[in-house]
């Protein structure tokens, strides 16, 4: 499911979301059975939403066996994802810009995203990627940006896990889906902070590996300095 | 069967969707429209190949997740039919009326999910929890609380590891849920950096300790007793 969950970004309407499915009319106007659906599913193999990416070796949503390897490459992704934010959270409170609850959140999230990279690592072993650097700019030293990336940030990183959750092992998921709800946590916070819906969907939709590195990367927080 | 999973379906008064624009600056085309997205979504990842949602096991897993879906929508529905969400401010409001939508979408998908092997809805005594705001607000953060701990073990529970990947996108909501609720009453929205898992078994006590399920549901499937004499 590759279906962005926040708004501003890119959208199918009702009737793109539609004919990807192979009906012309809209949600609205037609009934859409179980067993349509279901033969839609196993037609298109899967994808019911945008783009269809598959991100550099990371299988698209619930389509491989599990294994430890496959395991190991997404843990080291989601690895990454919490690196930028545990950094992302330490610049800004380092930098000085932040105050009030801006500064609450960025102590909160900060804690919690230094201990999920703990658990990553540990997970990983001695195959965790290493911490690198990062070179923020604006992102961390301005408080209108800071609080707009990270609104941004942590909804790459729900849909992230949403999108790989179906890959992991019954060994890694739940731990997994206990971090991913703390993000998720944290979305509904710096959105509400943000004046924006905390809860904009009745279901978080998942990302493909590839557009969460392409979104970070436009946004300017995957670049390493 | 008519699966509008959108919240214009849900809507029954259009008092929601007003509601949010007030508050968020959305237009309300663009609130109904996103949360179509996420329901069909939802209900794309939850449309398994027949095989995999007939499994014994995943059905008696989503049924138990059905029941819980059952519990919180009901729940919402009803602080709402009783007047509690009206004398809300309007803030609080929106938060109870959205967690209302979103469940009522839940039960639908899983629903449509499980077919014909879905459990029929208990019947409830919320015993005055819907009727004052504090009691609701403790309740409904409780239940979403209860509900990520329920569902990061069924992604493990699961055989489908489709099935796994499709109930991370409803935790995730249920997590926002809480944290949203939180915020709205002033304490700090996430109290922990990894989030509680409980086995089925405690699930169970705890929503058997609210004593709100008056009577079990009854699964189409179950076999009559056997009469001898």
């Amino acid at each position: 499911m590759i279906l962005p969950a926040w708004p501003g970004r890119e959208r199918l309407s009702r009737d793109q979301l539609l004919r990807r499915v192979g009906r012309s009319s809209t949600i609205g106007d037609a009934t859409i059975s179980r067993g349509d659906l279901l033969g839609r599913m196993l037609v298109t193999g899967g994808a019911l939403g945008a783009g269809g990416v598959l991100a550099a070796g990371l299988p698209e949503f619930g389509a491989s066996a599990t294994s430890p390897a496959l395991d190991r490459r997404i843990l080291s992704f989601l690895l990454e994802l919490e690196y930028v934010q545990a950094a992302f959270y330490r610049e800004a409170r380092a930098k000085g810009a932040l105050k009030g609850e801006l500064l609450e959140y960025a102590e909160v999230a900060g804690t919690d995203e230094r201990a999920h990279v703990g658990l990553l690592r540990r997970a990983l072993g001695r195959r965790a990627p290493k911490e690198p650097s990062f070179a923020f700019g604006t992102a961390t030293t301005n408080s209108r940006s800071f609080q707009a990336k990270a609104v941004a940030l942590e909804e790459l990183v729900v849909g992230a896990y949403v999108g790989q959750g179906g890959n992991l092992s019954v060994d890694r998921v739940t731990r997994a889906a206990r971090i991913v709800s703390v993000d998720a946590r944290h979305a509904a916070w710096i959105r509400d902070i943000a004046g924006k819906h905390p809860a904009p969907n009745a279901a978080d939709a998942g990302l493909s590996a590839a557009k969460v590195r392409r979104e970070l990367t436009e946004l300017g927080l995957w670049r390493r300095s | 069967m008519t699966s509008e999973l959108t919240l214009a379906a849900l809507d029954h008064d259009d008092a929601i969707g007003e509601a949010l624009a007030g508050v968020y600056g959305d237009t309300r085309a663009d609130f109904i429209r996103k949360s179509a997205l996420g329901g069909a979504a939802l209900l794309g990842a939850l449309a398994l190949p027949e095989t995999a949602a007939a499994k014994t096991s995943d059905t008696a897993l989503l049924n138990f997740d059905l029941t819980f879906e059952y519990l919180q929508s009901t729940f919402y529905t009803e602080t709402e039919r009783v007047g509690t969400i009206a004398r809300m401010t309007p803030a609080k409001a929106v938060w109870a009326k959205t967690l209302g939508a979103h469940e009522r979408a839940h039960v639908a998908v899983l629903k449509s999910v499980l077919g014909k092997n879905a459990v029929s809805k208990p019947a409830f005594n919320f015993r005055g929890a819907t009727e004052s705001d504090a009691k609701f607000t403790r309740t409904a953060v409780a239940m979403e609380d209860l509900t990520v701990a329920l569902l990061s073990g069924q992604a493990a529970r699961v055989s489908s590891r489709e099935l796994a990947g499709a109930l991370f996108s409803l935790l995730t909501v249920e997590a926002r849920h809480a944290a949203w609720a939180r915020h709205l009453v002033g304490t700090v929205p996430v109290a922990r950096s990894l989030d509680r898992s409980f086995p089925l078994n405690r699930v169970r006590r705890v929503v058997a300790s609210t004593r709100f399920i008056v009577e079990s549901p009854r699964m189409t499937a179950q076999r009559s007793p056997r009469f001898t004499g």
